[in-house]
């Protein structure tokens, strides 16, 4: 890049460089990472409007790109956009004075992988744009990258995507305590030759393919990068989502499969390391209480409190970066320490102490309250005398008397904790339920715990990961240790249906200990290597099942598909039989979803393709642990798609009716302890218990030998 | 090439440039945005920004009642000092524009008020001796410490005839305005932001009758002319206009040679074989001093400025006055270092100051920000190096250009400091480290007008103690509190 373009032409001869003005540069904002790391909060409201030192988290990414020098935006938002859509009404970006055009973009995609193939289909996307989280604070200078990015297209076109990356050291707070992502890059083109996600001291190597070391004089590995998911990428990234429609995510999905295609595609993708300015992704609690720590200090400079991004705000900076609203109301005995934001018309009252906190606007702080590395949202109420450490207190929640928050505890919306009641660290308090549970679309108000919130309070104990991919990165460091218990105690079925949504930092660590210990571990051995592949195993075939479905392929089609899947990857029947189950079912949810009742639905997916049952599950008489696998699986699957138990019922009805599976494989399934192991699957198969009562009854006429036991449920 | 303009990082040029394409309402948008972002940083190219900005502004309001115009411009300069209060250029810019366009209107009343369109000039000589005179015009011989006799002739639109005739019309005016002048004082609301300075300036002024000044014609006229016909006020309006742009366009100019303006007073403080301690990458030092290597020679120990200027120092070192981004309209005029002019440059850290400030004969400095009392804010170590040169008795010369001059007084130093990323004090690389200790970058600092001998401004040099007197010349009373923050 010739540096003579900026600095030769005088600013007045505009004129010619206004011609060379070709395509303005775009960038894609994804609102929702399709991560749950933020539960109870993203139940009720959308992540990219959490408030981050009381300014919305978009705000910060706009303002990066607008920085630099972005003129269109695609956000992509995935739930909760009515929010988001009423938000942005109201907000300056999109006055006709903004420094980009901003698009809102609806969609029902459920991972970055379908955002970007549905991008491609729109075709809005006309040159190379920048592709960001709508949860990255940063100001980095981008015009550098952007430079480097388009020098090397102009020599190489197979030079398809630059990740921008942030220099830190080895322990950063900002950056994972579990999971690091880790580059192998050639430093001479920048080419990143390798990638792969490790545990600090924990992965004991580094599985890099032989060609790579061949073919580089010079690999550095790096561990100490901050991968904040700034990609500066060309229309081809799009085309690419498109071929490959089972990648997700960009680095689990699609870095890797690029990297992994190389030496056919011989596409490649470069690195950005900068050692200048800040740049991090809010992308869990963790990350959140670092960043906001960050911003608070300055060292996110210019993007700090005092800067006042959004219109109304009215931060001044005073000494210890104490950052105060206008309106605010301390009382003359209360003690405003170092580090704090309040907002507009909070009150704070005799002898309160608060440090290193967040506080929001038109907040009441009671007296004698200690907030020590607190966030506390929008209207919230502290009681009297009430201790909060780092925790959350979110918008309208109030905290009575004499209570005491610990570490690491989350109060969603309008939550009422009575009077005297101690909060432990790993409660996620809320009032809202979660809206995937039990197939009913509809978020709605469930009971009170009084357990948890106490007596007259509002709120319950949200059940600590039931469906999620990724357990939580709390916010208090020493409680990283309880949640990942929890997490480890998890080894329900529940996760056999792991979406794979995400590249989520504990995804893996998940996978890694509910795979081994629950039943349906795909694979007992514990190298990743295996695991890696059966999980691209189970999701190439899942997609190719789904989309042969449809398009209405004929049959043997699909299953001879499937059988080269299975020979390519050396899979097991067993997986082969997840594979399959999670198929059907989500093509009759799509079909559901899509409006068609789900008697229809089933029998158009089922009636046409029951030589794929037939061939994954053994009708063998005496054994049917392969019939009661393959129904788990389903019920599984179901337990987050709509209307979940309908589909079970008609499925299982077909399946009977057609012989596919034997009476006695329903009632072993019936029986299994996995199949009702937690509160959402016996929600599932509640419909479906009549149907299996009178299977088992007909059978039980059919030959008298068999158990009699079965009306036990 | 074509790919350099796409993505480009925002900056002043290419805020020029936008200027002319987009709206009014995008760019004030857009500049605040630079400003809350720091993409347009400096004094210098705060101002130049500032005034391209109202240029546009005032071109393009249709002007029915000039007191529109002043409320749009205080609009618009209220947004823009709330997007940066701590650039108090942007604040002095808008300021000296609204005194642009009051002195037209007044001139343009002054003109109906006296009946006669012909300027008073006979009258006005012995006029002005008898009661307070203009002080920007005979300024260089009020101040005992001038050198040069730089004229201010920047700061009316029309040095002759409107000035003179708006002097001679305002004991007429006075008189009617008289019962008006408690409410325009009170409206000013001076107290939060300059007690001191502004009830010294209302006690000097109300006597003299300056303060009807901000009497709009408007108001006045039809008491004065109710026989003016509309053609002739049509008239007078697009007049309005035109000198109020005339006079933006003069500041713009003023902008471009302030420099030179301040360096032509070199030689008179730069004696040979002296050796002079500077600090940062300032060009208005650089030029200054190069202005006096071309006659004399003088050892120059320069500061390095850590951490936040400390590279550009170095350049401005090596390669001579490399012009900051964003000013690519003089880039033509390459700055030779001070080095290849036959100077010996030391470049220092910024701790041996009070070690070598017993052999310096002379500080030069160059501020951020200069306020009303004489104080100033300068890039951060500025104050360490005044303290060392009282310590010492050495001269502290700081060379400002008027713009930077403001009328805020310091009603809370620690506020008008800025704080800068601590990235650049401690790596951000340092995990460990920056996440157990707190860390403070401050930008600026601030240095007492005790401290300070003598500033050498565009229009010559004057002492700490005068400058109330250059700030009631160029700014309005009206128009010091331009929001409830100045500060």
């Amino acid at each position: 890049m010739p540096p003579k373009a900026k600095k030769g032409a005088p600013a007045q001869k505009s004129k010619t460089s206004e011609d060379e003005r070709e395509e303005p540069l775009q960038a894609v904002v994804f609102a929702d990472a399709f991560e749950t790391t933020f539960v109870p909060f993203t139940l009720e409201r959308p992540r990219c409007l959490l408030p981050l030192a009381n300014t919305p988290l978009i705000e910060y990414t706009f303002d990066f790109l607008a920085s630099a020098g972005v003129e269109e935006v695609f956000l992509y938002s995935g739930n909760h956009t009515d929010q988001v859509e009423e938000y942005f009404k109201k907000s300056k970006w999109t006055r006709p004075t903004a420094p980009f055009s901003l698009e809102i973009i609806r969609s029902n995609a459920r991972s970055v992988g379908d955002a970007m193939r549905d991008l491609d289909q729109k075709q809005l996307i006309t040159g190379d744009f920048i592709c960001v989280y709508g949860d990255v604070v940063a100001n980095l200078p981008m015009e550098t990258a952007i430079a480097a990015h388009r020098s090397r297209r102009e020599k190489d076109k197979k030079s398809i995507m630059t990740m921008v990356l942030r220099e830190a050291g080895e322990a950063h707070r900002t950056k994972s305590q579990n999971l690091c992502p880790c580059f192998v890059i050639d430093p001479v083109t920048e080419r990143c030759v390798h990638y792969e996600q490790v545990r600090p001291r924990q992965t004991p190597r580094l599985d890099i393919a032989e060609e790579v070391l061949k073919d580089h004089v010079e690999v550095e590995v790096r561990e100490d990068l901050v991968d904040c998911g700034i990609d500066i990428c060309t229309p081809e990234v799009l085309a690419q989502y498109t071929d490959n429609f089972d990648w997700q995510a960009p680095r689990r999905g699609f870095l890797y499969g690029v990297l992994k295609d190389f030496e056919t595609m011989q596409l490649s993708v470069h690195t950005h390391v900068t050692s200048e300015g800040y740049a991090a992704r809010v992308k869990n609690l963790q990350a959140f209480d670092a960043v906001s720590r960050d911003v608070v200090a300055r060292w996110a400079y210019p993007l700090c409190p005092d800067v006042n991004m959004v219109a109304d705000q009215t931060f001044q900076l005073g000494k210890g970066c104490v950052y105060k609203e206008d309106g605010v109301v301390l009382a003359r005995s209360s003690v405003l320490g170092r580090k704090s934001v309040l907002g507009k018309a909070t009150s704070v009252g005799e002898g309160s102490v608060i440090q290193e906190s967040v506080v929001g606007r038109r907040c009441v702080i009671g007296k004698r309250v200690r907030l020590d590395g607190a966030y506390i949202w929008d209207d919230a109420r502290i009681g009297d005398d009430t201790i909060v450490e780092r925790a959350i207190v979110a918008n309208e929640a109030a905290v009575g008397k004499g209570c005491h928050v610990h570490p690491g505890a989350l109060i969603s919306y309008g939550v009422r904790v009575a009077d005297g009641t101690v909060v432990n660290g790993s409660s996620r308090i809320t009032k809202a339920k979660r809206r995937r549970s039990s197939g009913a679309a509809q978020a709605g108000k469930a009971t009170t715990d009084p357990k948890i919130v106490g007596e007259g309070g509002e709120g319950y104990e949200l059940a600590v990961d039931d469906d999620e991919d990724e357990k939580l990165e709390s916010l208090a460091p020493g409680d990283i240790y309880n949640m990942s218990n929890a997490a480890l105690s998890d080894d329900s079925i529940s996760t056999l249906d792991s979406d794979d949504e995400h590249e989520s930092l504990d995804e893996d660590s998940k996978r890694r200990s509910s795979r081994s210990e629950s039943f349906a571990s795909i694979n007992s051995d514990e190298s990743g290597d295996t695991r890696r592949r059966a999980a691209d195993f189970h999701h190439e075939a899942t997609a190719s099942i789904v989309d042969a479905l449809q398009k209405n392929e004929d049959v043997n089609n699909i299953q001879l598909e499937l059988q080269a899947l299975k020979l390519s990857s050396n899979a097991e029947d067993k997986q082969v039989r997840r594979t399959v189950a999670v198929g059907l079912m989500k093509r009759i949810a799509g079909l559901v979803e899509s409006g068609t009742s789900p008697k229809d639905a089933v029998s158009k997916t089922l009636s046409p393709n029951k030589l794929l049952i037939q061939r994954s599950v053994s009708t063998n008489k005496e054994e049917f642990s392969e019939q009661v696998e393959f129904l788990l699986y389903m019920q599984t699957d179901l337990v987050h798609r709509q209307q979940g138990d309908k589909i079970l019922l008609f499925v299982c009805n077909v399946l009977a009716h057609d012989d596919l599976i034997e009476a006695e494989g329903f009632e072993q399934w019936w029986e299994d302890p996995r199949s009702s192991a937690t509160e959402e699957l016996a929600e599932v198969r509640k419909e479906t218990k009549q149907l299996v009562d009178v299977l088992v009854a007909s059978d039980d006429d059919d030959d008298e030998d068999e158990d009699e036991d079965d009306e036990s449920d | 090439m074509p790919a350099a303009t796409v993505g480009q990082t925002p900056s002043l040029s290419t805020f020029v440039k936008s200027l002319k394409t987009n709206s009014i309402e995008s760019s004030i948008e857009l500049l605040a945005s630079l400003l809350k972002r720091r993409q347009i940083k400096n004094s210098r190219q705060c101002a130049l920004a500032t005034a391209q900005l109202l240029l546009r502004v005032v071109a393009a309001e249709r002007i029915k009642d000039p007191q529109k115009l002043i409320d749009r411009i205080r609009d618009v300069g209220r947004r823009l000092v709330a997007a940066q209060p701590r650039e108090m250029a942007v604040g002095n810019i808008v300021r000296r524009i609204l005194g642009v366009v009051r002195e037209v209107i007044e001139s343009q009343a002054g003109d109906d008020g006296s009946g006669s369109s012909a300027p008073s000039t006979p009258t006005s000589p012995a006029h002005r001796q008898s009661k307070r005179p203009m002080i920007s015009h005979s300024f260089s011989s009020f101040t005992p410490l001038s050198h040069s006799a730089a004229m201010p002739y920047d700061m009316h639109p029309r040095p002759g005839t409107p000035m003179d005739s708006s002097a001679s019309t305002v004991d007429g005016m006075a008189d009617l305005a008289a019962p008006r002048r408690p409410g325009l004082a009170s409206s000013a609301s001076y107290a939060s932001t300059a007690p001191q300075n502004a009830s010294l300036l209302s006690f000097l002024e109300h006597p003299l009758g300056r303060s009807p000044a901000g009497t709009p014609p408007s108001r006045n006229s039809p008491r004065m002319t109710p026989v003016q016909s509309s053609t002739e006020l049509n008239k007078e309006k697009i007049d309005i206009k035109a000198e109020v742009i005339d006079g933006i366009k003069e500041l713009l100019d003023e902008l471009e040679v302030v420099d030179t303006q301040i360096a032509e007073s070199a030689l008179d403080h730069i004696h040979s074989n002296e050796t002079i301690l500077t600090t940062t990458s300032s060009q208005t030092v650089q030029k200054f001093l190069s202005t006096a290597a071309r006659k004399r020679k003088f050892t120059v120990i320069h500061a390095e400025a850590y951490p936040n200027d400390h590279e550009i120092t170095h350049a401005t070192i090596l390669n001579g006055g490399k012009k900051s981004s964003g000013e690519d309209e003089e880039a033509d005029e390459r700055w030779k270092p001070l080095t290849a002019l036959g100077i010996t440059v030391i470049l220092i850290p910024d701790t041996a100051v009070f070690a070598l400030m017993s052999r310096i004969n002379k500080v030069i400095l160059a501020p951020h920000t200069v306020l009303a009392n004489g104080s100033l804010l300068a890039a951060a170590g500025a104050s360490t190096i005044a303290l060392a040169a009282q310590a010492h008795h050495v001269p502290v010369v700081v060379l400002s250009g008027v713009y930077k001059l403001s009328p805020v007084y310091p009603f809370d130093t620690q506020e008008l400091i800025e704080y800068g990323d601590p990235g650049k004090v401690v790596p951000f690389e340092e995990g460990d480290f920056m996440s157990k200790i707190d860390v403070q970058n401050p930008l600026y600092d601030f240095v007492d007008a005790e401290l300070v001998s003598l500033y050498v401004t565009n229009l010559g040099g004057c002492a700490p103690s005068f400058l109330y007197r250059i700030v009631a010349d160029h700014y309005r009373v009206e128009d010091t509190d331009l929001s409830a923050k100045t500060g």
